[in-house]
């Protein structure tokens, strides 16, 4: 029997003033896109910590998607312009660790763009399926993962 | 009058700095080792193998390691010293997180290898030697102490500071022992120990420790350079920001900041600033970010085998 083919798992952090209500707008129009990706809802982009982004990979995830609003439109000011400057960083510690800094997409996506967000969706699962599976070492897999160390005589 | 404790220091992967750093107790290491019988200690005293193999379980009171694990004799050792003692402690950057050692585990082993002996490498024996007489096998990659066996106490630094292993010795000579996985540090940050202000709070540029004599009051962050310390344990006594030279993180990073590269992404990314905020400085703001030459050096120097996971699994 063939193998299933590759299907990237996504995890979306959408932000509820724009990017999650453009990825709403998506939904309620009846647009297709592929249903690779697990949203999640934060208050802003600037709320994503890339502790979440690495703590998605560690835990299956193929690609991280953070929707924002655009620039100038960000319902705290600046929250956007934080997690831009994060995510540039993070994209050059994924390069050095040997990880496709693609694998992590940052866009902006208003709430009246439900069009933008279906193609945002296409166009990362398609280079994610290019890609391949991460495969990241799992946490269980590393003990010392964890900061806290094992009981005595455990 | 009760037998002294047993104490042992072992060296896996290290450099020795952890060994040389007793002495810096000064006149207090004589006052600990009048309390204390050396039962293993390969910096000190000639004790074989053979002799600690014959040791009774458990009957090492407590074993200080220091070095990351690099080869398959490391593994075996701490096995063993684990069985013989009651309390291990990784002691150093090394035992703790992996250490510095723990940045080849950036290369595989064998690309390790041809880059040190240009035609490869594999363990022999000496020329007429016994097949026991090979050096060691190095494992595929560097290892923190507790990816083999169960730690019981932490002395970070590297090395570790006076002051921290004066905490350790206190707790084990009086007998008043700290809950297991107790590391010998503070557990909020560096910067409430460092005598520097915090003005701008802004990172505006980014300098390197050699293109820069800071001034000696100010914040080595607002000074462009990138200081640790904000997700560093503190206890040291902020020893090199006090120096002019920003914290590399050798103690470790706080409990509350987890992942110290991570944790200094988010303090950076909130920080930088090239100019006014917006799409205008989009560009300027990547290139101040870019003289971040080594994210990954910077940010793991002593914990990568710790906190760095890489493609593919385990395989």
């Amino acid at each position: 029997m063939a193998e299933a083919p590759f299907e990237p798992r996504v995890v979306a952090f959408l932000c509820r003033w724009c990017a999650g209500a453009g990825a709403d707008l998506a939904g309620t129009s009846r647009l297709h896109y592929p249903p690779n990706a697990v949203a999640i809802r934060v208050n802003c982009s600037g709320r994503v910590e890339p502790e979440w982004v690495m703590e998605a990979f560690r835990s299956g995830a193929d690609g991280v998607l953070i929707g924002g609003c655009h620039p100038g439109d960000c319902h705290y000011v600046s929250g956007n312009y934080k997690t831009r400057r994060r995510i540039y960083l993070l994209k050059k510690l994924l390069a050095e660790i040997g990880i496709e800094p693609e694998r992590v997409r940052l866009e902006w996506v208003s709430a009246t763009e439900g069009a933008k967000f279906a193609r945002v969706m296409k166009e990362f699962v398609t280079e994610l399926k290019q890609l391949g599976p991460l495969n990241l070492e799992r946490e269980e897999e590393k003990p010392s993962a964890a900061p806290v160390l094992p009981q005595v005589g455990s | 009058m009760a037998a002294k404790p047993k104490i042992a220091v072992y060296w896996t992967g290290g450099c020795g700095g952890c060994d040389v750093s007793f002495l810096e107790l000064g006149p207090a290491l004589l006052d600990v080792l009048a309390q204390v019988e050396i039962a293993f200690w390969p910096a000190l005293v000639d004790t074989k193998r053979s002799e600690v193999e014959a040791f009774p379980p458990r009957s090492i009171a407590a074993t200080l390691v220091n070095g990351t694990l690099r080869t398959e004799e490391n593994v075996e050792m701490v096995h063993l010293l684990r069985e013989k003692s009651q309390l291990v402690v990784a002691f150093g950057a090394c035992a703790y997180q992996g250490g510095v050692p723990g940045l080849a585990n950036l290369s595989p082993r064998d690309q390790l290898l041809r880059r040190v002996a240009r035609n490869g490498f594999r363990p022999a024996p000496p020329p007429g030697g016994e097949t026991e007489d090979a050096p060691p096998e190095l494992l595929p990659e560097a290892k923190a102490l507790a990816d083999e066996i169960t730690v019981d106490y932490v002395v970070p630094g590297c090395p570790p500071m006076p002051p921290l292993i004066g905490l350790l010795f206190d707790a084990l000579l009086s007998g008043d022992l700290p809950a297991p996985g107790h590391v010998f540090a503070h557990d909020k940050a560096l910067c409430e120990e460092c005598p520097r202000t915090r003005e701008e709070r802004r990172l505006t540029k980014v300098v390197r420790p050699h293109e820069l004599i800071p001034d000696p009051e100010v914040c080595l962050l607002d000074q462009g350079m990138i200081c640790l310390g904000p997700v560093t344990r503190g206890g040291c006594g902020a020893a090199c920001p006090k120096a002019g030279m920003p914290c590399t993180g050798c103690v470790g990073p706080t409990p509350e900041a987890g992942d110290p590269g991570l944790a200094m992404i988010s303090a950076l990314g909130s920080l930088a600033r090239a100019g006014e905020e917006g799409p205008g400085a989009f560009a300027a703001e990547d290139k101040l970010l870019d003289a971040l030459v080594d994210p990954l050096g910077t940010f793991y120097k002593y914990s990568l085998p710790t906190y760095v996971r890489r493609k593919g699994g385990n395989g």
